[in-house]
């Protein structure tokens, strides 16, 4: 029993730290990925799409693990919430270096074509913004910080923020000629990719909470409902967590 | 260099290692003889200094170093090791290349790998792990940022002298082919036109690659005093054709107080003048520039702002390399060589001063050229531009 435990606690040690490495791996790939899209890097581009591969294999096996614990060993209350928010944070990361791979793609096919430098400058500072945001969820999650992980859901809103100045820049580039339609779009769609790992950042600092506290997400649209239907905000009263914006489809 | 240091580390750790070994089986002895207690007692208390000794000496080195042993369990790591890059996430990703290191070391494979973070700052990591002779490990993680750029640098060199002197040439040689064989008097003459304008921009090339050198080795420097204003003057009035031709108002701060500087007058009006002529070039038509000088303490600090298009971050820090472009699309219609903030650095240097640019991308640049109101060793300083 004890060897079993051990074994246990071993287990649940080994996947938060895989967990830990993809997620560090994800947060270096951002300031990459905006590098292959600024410098117009074609043969970077290549590298990071394969290199994806190997992200969703390990997330794949670490959700396997996970489940397994759950299957094999019944983890209860702490634990419990800690193999579950790794299976949630899981999936998350693994969304984000999809979306990472996306910018790549993107870059491809806006390749040749240059975009003026108040564009790029703001490319520059929504990937800075975004990396930001998932290094500290990452930060987060390494050191089991709850008030941290709070934080990144006030630090995402100056992301969204320059996303929009974003788009109304493209909007003045292409109404000035100097970047075509084909390109504008491309831009908005990265502008978006930018955003999505921001907000994959905030979910991430919510499980972090949730493992850590063990309350739901106290400011989302659940959490609304929540106070609407019953007028009483119980933790577990069995009502759904919040329903995540589906994943921009690749 | 680095094989050495390697070899070093290797050695050192194994001591470490032999020594922590003799330390803990010198202890059975102790139970069958206890005669000996004492002199066994300093043999070891002697043994346990001159490992402390090493452990610290390990521990000031520039390198990380990790000692695992043959089950791969760390029994050694200094300090730099345990942060090698001052950010969470990146040690992270350190630490797990690391961990794969000790793996091939245990299996008596050596290997190396460059690690590449981009950071910011951009950081970039070599480790290898040697497996030792009594068993277990050393790993060495060193930062190679720094030969990682000059390297950059230098293969960037020799890749641009070649582009900027060939392209002109090449370009004189088909201009040339194509005139000879044309009896039209018109294109003949848009022919010729164009081969003037080369020559111009591959004289220019040389004419600036000259000045450079020149200023490099510091040949000729004339200290004598010179007036900060004059100079502003003197490089406004240089652009003023090329302002005008683009509506840009190009206009000196007044200063609070008559400045005078030591140097080379035609350095420093070059140095000046190659700055405001930039911020000219990577202007938008209409704006302004703004060019002033300050003092600041022992210092005189010059500084030409423009509005313009800015500099990307990633390349701030190299716009004063040779040849080093932004935008070589644009570069080519503003006419520049590519060598003019090299100069300005080099005049910088060698009047022991320095030149900074802080910059954002669609905002604009400010240059700082800042140099010491008095001189006092010229020649010693020049030594620095190398």
């Amino acid at each position: 029993m004890n060897d079993a435990r051990k074994t246990f606690h071993r287990d649940l040690e080994d996947v938060q730290q895989e967990l830990i490495r993809i997620s560090a791996g994800v947060v270096e790939s951002i300031p990459k990925c905006t590098a292959v899209l600024l410098e117009q890097d074609l043969a970077g581009a290549e590298s990071m799409i394969s290199a994806d591969d190997e992200i969703d294999a390990r997330t794949i096996d670490l959700e396997d693990r996970c489940i397994q614990i759950l299957a094999l060993q019944a983890p209860v209350a702490g634990e419990l919430r800690q193999v579950i928010s790794a299976l949630k944070i899981c999936a998350e990361i693994e969304r984000s270096a999809d979306l990472v791979v996306n910018i790549c793609k993107a870059a491809r096919r806006i390749y040749g074509h240059d975009f003026d430098p108040r564009l790029r400058g703001l490319v520059l500072k929504m990937s800075e913004q975004a990396r930001h945001l998932f290094s500290e969820a990452t930060s987060a999650y390494m050191t089991m910080d709850a008030s941290r992980a709070a934080a990144i859901d006030d630090m995402d809103s100056f992301l969204d923020d320059l996303q929009r100045q974003f788009i109304q820049a493209i909007f003045e580039s292409h109404a000035a000629g100097r970047i075509d339609l084909q390109v504008a779009i491309q831009l908005a769609v990265v502008a978006r990719f930018y955003e999505r790992i921001g907000d994959h950042a905030v979910n991430i600092g919510e499980k972090v909470r949730f493992q850590v506290t063990g309350l739901p997400p106290d400011r989302s649209g659940a959490a609304r409902h929540r106070q609407r239907l019953t007028g009483d905000p119980t933790p577990f009263s069995g009502i759904q967590r919040p329903q995540e914006t589906p994943p921009t489809s690749e | 260099m680095s094989f050495v240091l390697g070899v070093l580390l290797g050695l050192a750790a194994g001591v470490v290692s032999y020594l922590l070994f003799a330390a803990t089986s010198r202890e059975l002895p102790i139970i069958s003889s206890p005669e000996s207690t004492t002199e066994i007692d300093t043999r070891a208390q002697e043994n346990i200094a001159s490992l402390m000794q090493i452990q610290d000496a390990i521990s000031s080195l520039s390198v990380g170093v990790v000692v695992v042993d043959e089950k791969g369990v760390e029994t050694f790591r200094n300090k730099l090791a345990e942060s090698v890059t001052g950010i969470p996430h990146a040690d992270v990703l350190v630490e797990e290349v690391v961990e794969q290191h000790v793996k091939f070391a245990l299996n008596g494979e050596t290997k190396r790998q460059v690690l590449d973070l981009f950071g910011p700052p951009r950081k970039v990591f070599s480790v290898s792990a040697t497996p030792l002779l009594i068993g277990g490990a050393v790993v060495m993680i060193e930062d190679i940022t720094e030969s990682f750029l000059v390297d950059a640098v230098r293969t960037d060199f020799v890749a641009n002298i070649s582009h900027e002197l060939k392209t002109p040439v090449g370009a004189l040689a088909v201009l040339a082919e194509a005139l000879s064989q044309e009896d039209d008097l018109d294109i003949i003459q848009r022919l010729s036109e164009k081969m003037v304008d080369e020559a111009i921009r591959v004289g220019r090339t040389i004419d600036d690659l000259l000045e450079l050198s020149r200023i490099e080795f510091g040949g000729e420097a004339v200290k004598e005093e010179v007036d900060a204003e004059a100079i502003i003057l003197a490089s406004i009035s240089r652009v003023s054709p090329l302002a005008t031709a683009h509506s840009i108002k190009v206009a000196m701060i007044d200063l609070t107080q008559p400045l005078k500087v030591v140097g080379d007058r035609r350095q420093l009006a070059s140095a000046i003048g190659n700055l405001v002529e930039n911020a000219v070039k990577y202007s938008e038509a209409d704006s302004s520039v703004e060019v002033s000088a300050r003092a600041d303490g022992e210092w005189v600090e010059f500084t030409v702002r423009d509005f313009g298009l800015g500099i990307p971050s990633r390349d701030l820090d190299r716009v004063f390399e040779r040849f080093y472009r932004v935008d070589r699309a644009r570069s080519r219609d503003t006419g520049g060589t590519g060598l003019g903030l090299a100069i300005v650095r080099h005049v910088a240097n060698n009047h022991g001063g320095e030149v900074s640019v802080t910059s954002i991308e669609g905002e604009g640049s400010t240059f700082a050229f800042k140099i010491p109101k008095f001189v006092v060793h010229n020649q010693t300083l020049m030594k620095e531009s190398a």
